[in-house]
């Protein structure tokens, strides 16, 4: 009899724990966290639209902290250091940028260490919606945080989160003309690529026993699209979908870019006579792309690397 | 209560292992016409007279080896959940709480963080002995100084959530597992014959081993000291069941990762049906068992269609309510 009942009581309380993480999640995606900025706007400061709601950011921020790479990218290309970087891989950055620079490691991306960002007396924040938005609240107790797109967001996306954050580090002006300068560099790559292209192109990460594409909607993908390159995964639900061999069969890629190889599902797939049965692999059009260039950094300068490395293997010289 | 006359029973057991057997004929029938490809009767004809034939390609090497594994993974996972709710006496035990799950998960997901180039043909391996050292982590603690069903599930559920945590600061600390391993999720679509040849032979001596001890079962659901009483050797037994439910659980983990609730729902399902004989609640789980795995990674396939979802996410998604069902069922049948 008194187990039953404490088995119901015990069941009450989960209903009632997951009832209550369910309310506080709510509350704090609730965005009444940016008020704390408002009180002493000193001059100068601007509010900001974001994806999390508004924020007050002083007219120049001199310390930002950045969670993610597309930010710091965007930063770079506005001529300003950020203080503090998530990231996982000791020379992440320095990969990104192409030269060493001066900065905190604030944690890894999906784990950033509050206290270390706290301890940088940070005057902005910028945080990545996807997977920082549960934390705003604490963010925003550190400084006025930005919550932006980067992670499984696409081109156009990475772009208007490169306006807003011009906007916000008071360089509006010189934003447009990096943003004029990006696109006409990406415009003169169009060039190279015929109107007409009809080859469907499949950017995948072959992963030790999955494989991940990313379709129409991811970042390099709607880049390439707005290149004139068609991507084989349209309508896909994210910007990734994991693709099954039969699915890669039917949707029958005419090119395919591995952004990661894992020798482990390839040896098993390319077993396989269906393998054979793919255009791109018939027509030896098959190409290992840089991983962290084309999945992780998400930045214009990225995207026109991008561009150029599709377009090397699309349209060999010579 | 006087027993209801024998004749009645007999045609009821009757019409349920013919409907399970239909619920799985049609689930076999789904799991292999249902896909992105379409498959055309023609060249699958053409394949199985030896000409290159696409279809006959998707078929034999895709959808067969897949509704294969979801049958054994199905049948397994039932039956392992039917056994430990029999030893535990409790409806709501399944084998996650042996350990099982979790000591797979973390052998695997610590393999692939240290081990980069350890390839996942041999994570079927790996996920095989993490079960199998799940189980006896469990099994060692709760048998100190006499097993009891309360014991057993304390220690099951500490050590599994111990496990757990680990795996989880495994996962915090190199974010790029969650991300290569589907596994976690649980899903069969990958399953090649070579996994399959690696895990059918343990599957089948499990399940033909446990519907052969299914009245000793019976009797260890009784109780401890009832069936001590009616002669069995009770310890004895509780070794060789932990040991069945470890072989068939630790095989279906590593065919398709860790899938929920098949092993918790399916014994439910069938004792409401049938009553809580073992002789008919073992291999009436494995058929249902099967099916429901085999219909469940069809329904994954519709979902997002053309996109796939996990079966374990399917499973989750028709455990999770019928587990809070159970709960609350059993204990307004218990008062």
């Amino acid at each position: 009899m008194f187990s039953v009942e404490r088995k119901r009581g015990a069941f009450v309380f989960c209903v009632m724990l997951v009832a209550a993480i369910i309310m506080s999640a709510c509350g704090s995606n609730g965005g009444n966290a940016s008020s704390s900025g408002k009180d002493a706007a000193p001059a100068g400061s601007k509010e900001i639209q974001h994806e999390a709601g508004k924020t007050v950011v002083p007219a120049e921020p001199k310390r930002i902290v950045v969670l993610e790479f597309s930010f710091v990218d965007a930063l770079w290309q506005l001529g300003i250091k950020p203080v503090g970087i998530a990231h996982e891989n000791k020379d992440d950055i320095d990969l990104m940028l192409g030269q060493k620079i001066d900065y905190t490691s604030v944690g890894t991306r999906a784990e950033p260490s509050l206290e270390t960002i706290s301890t940088l007396k940070p005057d902005l924040i910028i945080a990545d919606q996807n997977r920082h938005e549960a934390i705003y609240k604490d963010l925003s107790a550190i400084a006025p945080t930005l919550i932006l797109k980067s992670r499984n967001a696409s081109y156009e996306e990475v772009i208007s989160a490169f306006q807003t954050i011009a906007e916000a580090v008071g360089k509006k002006e010189e934003g447009s003309r990096v943003l004029e300068e990006h696109r006409a560099k990406l415009e003169k790559l169009k060039a190279e690529i015929p109107a007409n292209e009809n080859r469907k192109v499949l950017v995948g990460v072959f992963r030790s026993d999955s494989l991940s594409a990313h379709g129409a909607k991811s970042f390099d993908g709607n880049l390439l699209e707005l290149m004139n390159i068609p991507n084989a995964i349209q309508n896909a639900p994210g910007a990734t979908a994991k693709i099954s061999l039969e699915q890669l069969v039917e949707w029958n890629p005419d090119v395919i870019f591995m952004a990661e190889a894992d020798d482990d599902l390839l040896n098993e797939w390319s077993k396989n006579p269906l393998w054979q049965n793919i255009d791109a692999v018939k027509n030896k059009q098959v190409f290992e792309v840089n991983r962290s260039l084309w999945t992780r950094f998400r930045g214009l300068d990225s995207a026109e690397k991008i561009a150029q490395e599709a377009i090397d293997h699309l349209y060999p010289k010579g | 209560m006087i027993e209801r006359s024998a004749i009645p029973k007999r045609v009821h057991l009757l019409w349920v292992t013919i409907i399970l057997i239909m619920v799985l004929l049609i689930a076999i029938v789904g799991s292999l016409s249902v896909g992105v490809a379409s498959i055309s009767w023609k060249e699958l004809v053409e394949g199985f007279k030896g000409a290159d034939s696409k279809s006959y390609s998707i078929l034999m090497t895709i959808r067969l080896p897949r509704t294969v594994a979801s049958i054994i993974v199905g049948a397994n996972l039932a039956v392992a959940g039917a056994l430990m709710q029999a030893m535990l006496r409790n409806p709501l035990a399944s084998p996650q709480v042996f350990g099982i799950n979790s000591g797979a998960s973390l052998i695997v997901v610590a393999a692939v963080a240290f081990l980069p180039n350890i390839g996942s043909s041999n994570l079927i391996y790996l996920a095989f002995l993490g079960a199998v050292l799940g189980g006896a982590i469990v099994y060692s603690f709760s048998a100190k100084g006499g097993m009891t069903p309360v014991k057993l599930a304390l220690a099951g559920m500490a050590v599994h959530l111990l496990l757990a945590s680990v795996t989880q600061s495994i996962l915090i600390f190199d974010e790029r597992i969650s991300d290569v391993l589907y596994w976690l999720a649980g899903s069969v679509d990958r399953a090649s014959w070579s996994a399959i040849s690696i895990v059918w032979p343990w599957s089948v001596a499990g399940l033909l081993f446990a519907i052969a001890l299914s009245r000793p079962v019976s009797l260890l659901s009784l109780g401890g000291e009832t069936a001590e009483g009616l002669g069995l050797n009770v310890r004895l037994m509780r070794l060789i069941i932990a040991l069945i439910v470890v072989i068939l659980a630790g095989a279906s983990v590593s065919l398709a990762g860790a899938i929920g609730f098949v092993g918790l729902m399916v014994p439910n399902i069938v004792k409401m049906l049938v009553g809580e004989n073992y002789s008919r609640v073992l291999p009436l789980s494995a058929l249902c068992g099967a099916g429901l795995l085999t219909l469940a990674d069809v329904l994954g396939r519709f979902i997002a269609y053309p996109y796939e979802s996990p079966v374990g996410i399917v499973t989750a998604l028709l455990g999770g309510p019928f587990f809070l069902y159970l709960a609350v069922s059993k204990g307004k049948g218990m008062k």
